[in-house]
């Protein structure tokens, strides 16, 4: 039974795979390091390959580094690269902007003070599209990054003009280059699931208020969060492990108590409870280690602009699934298709409003045009040529877009709706996963203690991280939209708040594909499992 | 933290201090003149006998016409809705954990979140969440279950985030009200209904003029906590705006929620004034919005004239523009700010860095049983248990703390002596050195020994009063200490009084002749002049019996 006819069949069917089993991969496979990278090596790797992938903006020199002993922790030793839109006191935090040129924050964000705390070593800044506005890491104030990764026709000749994706396109190419074992990166619609589905390693998306945001410059504070970049999901799960603490100076943290709640909901469920006794490694050699686990394919994700090789990366994934012992069933989200326009709506709305700030007044780059007529002008104009000035071409059309959805005439024509169809896409997340969803409190408690059977729901979902393989960072869109249009399979779960992952399903003509996660509401630790069992 | 340690801030620019102190420390800066000046009126009689008139003190109750008809020309009414902006007491920022000192040294009160650094958030202060809900359960209004923020967009160089956090959509009181009644001066009873209570930032303070060419900018006072009161359209005069802003005044300052000082905009008042022909609904007229009104005479006075000028242009055929306007207190008229066309669109969004609040009856509950007494309860129970003059309860509800010093030094002494004491001698010293009840060092025991040595007749009125300024600059001995230290005693031997006040009549033989023709009223020369010569140490009530006696025999 083909997953197309999954997808326009009515009824949930389960698949079963015709292929024979998949051998499964030992566990020094799946790492890409034989050796774990040290951050010598990760200085090297800068040095040799920054100059043609422009991934870092700014990195650290070996002496620097010798200097200070990392502190003992889980990732004592591990180079890490921090998106340029994350706070650090030792190196600059522009965004990628014009705007912040040489600023330097006077503050740590929680999540790199955590990764220090770890034993983390920062090995530099990595380049990004301005204030995470983009999908290509194309409209940045350092130039593009670039894909490390080429179509086989090209190897061997010194031209990398692929995209890593957006925004988190520095971090993606990072990792991917060996310039750093683990990289953070921001994801308010996708920005680290799309740069590791096109650099072919592990993107992921924490749940919503996992990881504190504080230091994270925000783009849209709604959808924002801190994401994780590796090789293996095993990278990302110990990094994860370092940063999901509460923090008290971000009020959209979750805090300890639905922390506990979430925590004891997931562990009620008696199928997932033998997924968690074993560790990934041992599970390995266990014949079908998601036994009992079910996993929902979303029919309105199999969209026009799918290409051929995701769509095929997609069954590969599915059977894959179905060999390790999972149940596939089709679901349906049926507001699934509003999702892009709902998420431009209010992205951009937000962005609009926490752009504001920057005028260059306290800190930042000031215009050094002196309005027309100082005495006879209001206080916004004195600010437009700053703002005109600092900010790059896609970041203005964002920031008008967002005020005008915001305007008196159009904000019941565009933000309100927008937010209503927001509601009814959690909703339909709500509906499809077996796990209820601990923010609608003390019902969805009550009912996970009367599990006793396995309730209908899925445990996660599965479909495709992008419509494509790397696109060409000169290739024209016919039209603005269109390169939004890369963003359709990864907003949905920003809309939603829930967890997603983005792992490395084989390559096109050379050129990686991603395949994604994604699982309800605070259910991080059972994505990341189930994700470690389908990376390849 | 303050801002000086931080590295990546530049560009703003700090205020010589002096024009700083001159004109926002207003507190320190009178009490340290006050000092210098006590020689003077240590001994000025007008001072110590110096009873405050309605009106003329700082904090007193301000008198006006009961005539409430208003300057309207005949066939018109006004309405007036008012939107009061009152900066709470919190120690904090409402989002941030610096200090609400905004008088401080410039830009020294600061957080991340205040300078709108990328990458900061904000994070709520409780303690103004708790203030705003005892102001609308003071107002006899509800606090709201759930309660968010909105962020109000514009941009201006006070704004350092772009947008202020305030609440548009579900502010944290609704409904309530303040009663205007006879006790105000009124010869009615209204209700006038409160329609929001709102928290939100203050902006940050812009100085224009110190250097030329630029503005510059404080932000010690960005995102001090201010609660905004919105009324209901059911004001009718400016006695009535003006009395409801004063009793919100003793309101809130007497559960504590704000200073309410106007001098020092701690609390702003914005009015929307619109008149409308009798006989047609009241909402009918045009509004226009009076900005910045600092003062309760600006606020009547604003009032007028406004209304004055809407009935003009409308007598002429001509048509009110809703607009916001600012008055102009010298010229007497209100000037055009800012025309309909020209308000900002704010783009009113809901903040996503703070999420919804919601709030249990339990909590409102416990509130509500913290709160003090409300005034209008605590004045009817002045007058009904002590049997006070209504006049001195105003004049003692208006100072926070002046109740209760009171009810402790009243008890078990005459309640009308010592509320006369404390209205006329306290309040009188109080003004003459511009400082608050709460500021003063006088304690409940120093009053309450005075009055019982005067009760006692240990010591005259003229040394009660003495005392009494001795207390107040400070001096913590007890009262007899300072009678004892005085030499303090009473004068009351009879034959030695006979003897003084023969003397005088002597010395003055035209004044005794003129009493004796019937110029009764020069007997209070002869007291003024024997109470001279004992230095005030004798009771005015022996010497006025002993000259009246002599001056008696004297006729026959």
């Amino acid at each position: 039974m083909s997953l197309l006819f999954l997808l326009r069949s009515s009824q949930r069917i389960p698949f079963k795979s015709a292929l024979p089993q998949i051998k499964l991969l030992r566990r020094q496979q799946l790492s890409s390091h034989s050796t774990p990278l040290t951050s010598c090596q990760a200085i090297d790797s800068i040095e040799q390959s920054n100059s043609t992938l422009n991934a870092f903006v700014s990195y650290r020199t070996k002496d620097d580094i010798a200097k200070s002993e990392p502190q003992n922790g889980p990732l004592k030793g591990w180079p890490v690269g921090i998106k340029a839109n994350i706070a650090m006191t030792t190196a600059s935090t522009t965004c990628a902007s014009k705007v912040l040129e040489g600023y330097t924050s006077p503050f740590k964000a929680t999540a790199v003070e955590a990764l220090e705390k770890a034993g983390a070593v920062i090995v530099g800044k990595t380049n990004m599209d301005e204030f995470g506005m983009g999908s290509k890491n194309l409209y940045s104030k350092y130039g593009p990054a670039r894909n490390p990764f080429r179509p086989d026709d090209t190897v061997g000749t010194e031209i990398y003009d692929y995209s890593p994706g957006g925004s988190s396109g520095g971090s993606g190419a990072a990792v991917a280059a060996g310039m750093c074992r683990v990289a953070l990166g921001s994801d308010t619609g996708g920005s680290v699931r799309l740069p590791g589905a096109w650099c072919g390693i592990v993107g992921y998306k924490p749940t919503y208020g996992r990881i504190s945001r504080y230091g994270l410059v925000p783009y849209g504070s709604s959808l924002d969060t801190v994401g994780i970049m590796a090789r293996t999901v095993e990278d990302v799960l110990s990094t994860f492990k370092a940063i999901c603490i509460p923090d008290h100076r971000d009020m959209t943290c979750m805090s300890e108590s639905l922390r506990k709640r979430i925590n004891d909901m997931a562990k009620s469920r008696p199928w997932v409870n033998k997924l968690y006794e074993v560790s990934p490694g041992e599970s390995l050699e266990i014949k079908q280690p998601l036994k009992g686990m079910r996993i929902g394919i979303p029919r309105e994700c199999w969209v026009e602009e799918l290409s051929e090789p995701a769509l095929e990366s997609w069954k590969a994934g599915a059977r894959r699934l179905a060999d390790l012992g999972c149940e596939i069933v089709a679901v349906s989200l049926p507001h699934l298709p509003y999702s892009l326009p709902t998420y431009y709506t209010i992205a951009l709305a937000e962005a609009s409003s926490n752009l504001a700030r920057y005028d260059g007044i306290r800190y930042g780059r000031r215009s050094s045009e002196k309005p027309d007529d100082l005495h006879n002008c209001n206080a916004s104009n004195k600010y437009a040529n700053t703002r005109s000035e600092g900010f790059g071409v896609e970041v203005q059309r964002r920031i008008l877009l967002g005020t005008y959805v915001l305007s008196a005439q159009t904000c019941e024509q565009y933000y309100i709706p927008s937010q209503k169809i927001r509601r009814l896409i959690q909703q339909d997340f709500d509906s499809v996963f077996a796990l209820p969803n601990a923010l609608h409190a003390e019902s969805a408690l009550a009912k996970s203690r009367l599990l006793t059977s396995r309730p209908a729901g899925v445990d996660a979902l599965l479909f495709p991280t992008s419509t494509n393989t790397a696109r060409l960072l000169e290739s024209k869109e016919k039209n603005q939209a269109a390169g939004y249009v890369n963003d359709v399979m990864t907003v949905p779960a920003n809309l939603a708040g829930i967890p997603a992952i983005s792992v490395p399903a084989g390559k096109k003509n050379g050129m990686p594909l991603g395949l994604q996660l994604s699982a309800q509401y605070g259910d991080d630790e059972l994505l990341l499992r189930i994700a470690s069992h389908l990376q390849q | 933290m303050k801002l000086r340690a931080i590295q990546g801030i530049r560009h703003i620019r700090a205020l010589p201090l002096a024009p700083m102190v001159a004109t926002a420390v207003t507190g320190t800066g009178r009490i340290a003149s006050a000092r210098e000046r006590k020689s003077q009126y240590l001994y000025s009689a007008e001072i110590i006998g110096y009873k405050p008139k309605a009106g003329l003190h700082l904090r007193g109750r301000c008198s006006y016409s009961t005539n409430t008809s208003n300057t309207n020309s005949a066939g018109w009414k006004t309405t007036i809705g008012l939107e009061l902006h009152v900066q709470l007491t919190a120690a904090q920022k409402l989002f941030s954990t610096a200090s609400a000192k905004w008088d401080d040294s410039p830009n020294t009160n600061i957080n991340m979140a205040d300078a709108g650094l990328p990458g900061s958030l904000p994070r709520l202060n409780p303690q103004c969440i708790e203030l705003a809900a005892r102001a609308i359960l003071g107002l006899n209004g509800q606090v709201q279950p759930m309660t968010s923020f909105d962020r109000k967009h514009y941009f201006y160089s006070d704004q350092p985030l772009g947008y202020q956090i305030t609440q548009q959509l579900h502010p944290i009181g609704r409904g309530g009200f303040i009663e205007l009644g006879p006790a105000d001066g009124f010869q009615y009873t209204k209700k006038v209904r409160i329609h929001q209570l709102q928290l939100e930032q203050d902006t940050a303070k812009s100085i224009h003029g110190v250097y030329p060419g630029y503005v510059l900018t404080d932000l010690n006072r960005a995102g001090v906590a201010l609660i905004e009161i919105v009324s209901e359209p059911d004001l009718e005069t400016a006695e009535e705006a003006s009395c409801f802003v004063r009793k919100m005044q003793t309101l809130l300052r007497h559960i504590g929620v704000s200073n309410c000082n106007m001098e020092e905009g701690s609390i702003r008042c914005d009015v929307n004034v619109s008149v409308y022909q009798k006989g047609k609904d009241r909402l009918s007229g045009t509004r226009c919005e009076l900005k910045n009104l600092n003062s309760l005479k600006v606020i009547r006075g604003a009032i007028d004239t406004e209304v004055a000028r809407q009935i003009d242009l409308i007598s002429r055929g001509q048509v009110v523009e809703q607009e916001t306007r600012g008055f102009d207190a010298r010229g007497n008229k209100t000037f055009l700010v800012r025309s309909k066309e020209a308000a900002p669109d704010y783009r009113y969004i809901a903040d996503p860095d703070i999420p919804a609040i919601r709030i249990s009856n339990g909590w409102i509950n416990k509130v509500r049983s913290a709160l003090p007494e409300l005034p209008e309860a605590t004045r009817a129970r002045l007058q009904v248990q002590y049997g006070l003059l209504q006049e001195d309860v105003e004049t003692m509800i208006n100072e926070p703390g002046c109740v209760q010093f009171f009810e402790q030094s009243a008890n078990g002494r005459d309640p009308k002596r010592v509320s006369s004491w404390i209205t006329s001698e306290i309040f009188g010293q109080l003004s003459y050195r511009t400082q608050n009840f709460a500021d003063t060092p006088l304690t409940v025991v120093q009053l309450c020994d005075l009055l019982d040595s005067l009760a006692s007749d240990s010591i005259t009125s003229a040394q009660a009063k003495q005392l009494l300024i001795n207390f107040m600059d400070g001096d913590r001995r007890s009262a007899q200490e300072l009678i004892q230290e005085h030499g303090w005693k009473i004068m009351d031997d009879q034959a030695q009084l006979n003897d003084l006040v023969s003397k005088i009549l002597d010395e003055h033989p035209k004044e005794v002749a003129g009493y004796l023709k019937g110029q009764k009223r020069r007997l209070n020369f002869f007291v003024g002049k024997a109470m001279e010569e004992t230095k005030g140490q004798a009771r005015p009530q022996d010497i006025s019996r002993i000259v009246k006696q002599l001056l008696d025999a004297r006729s026959k």
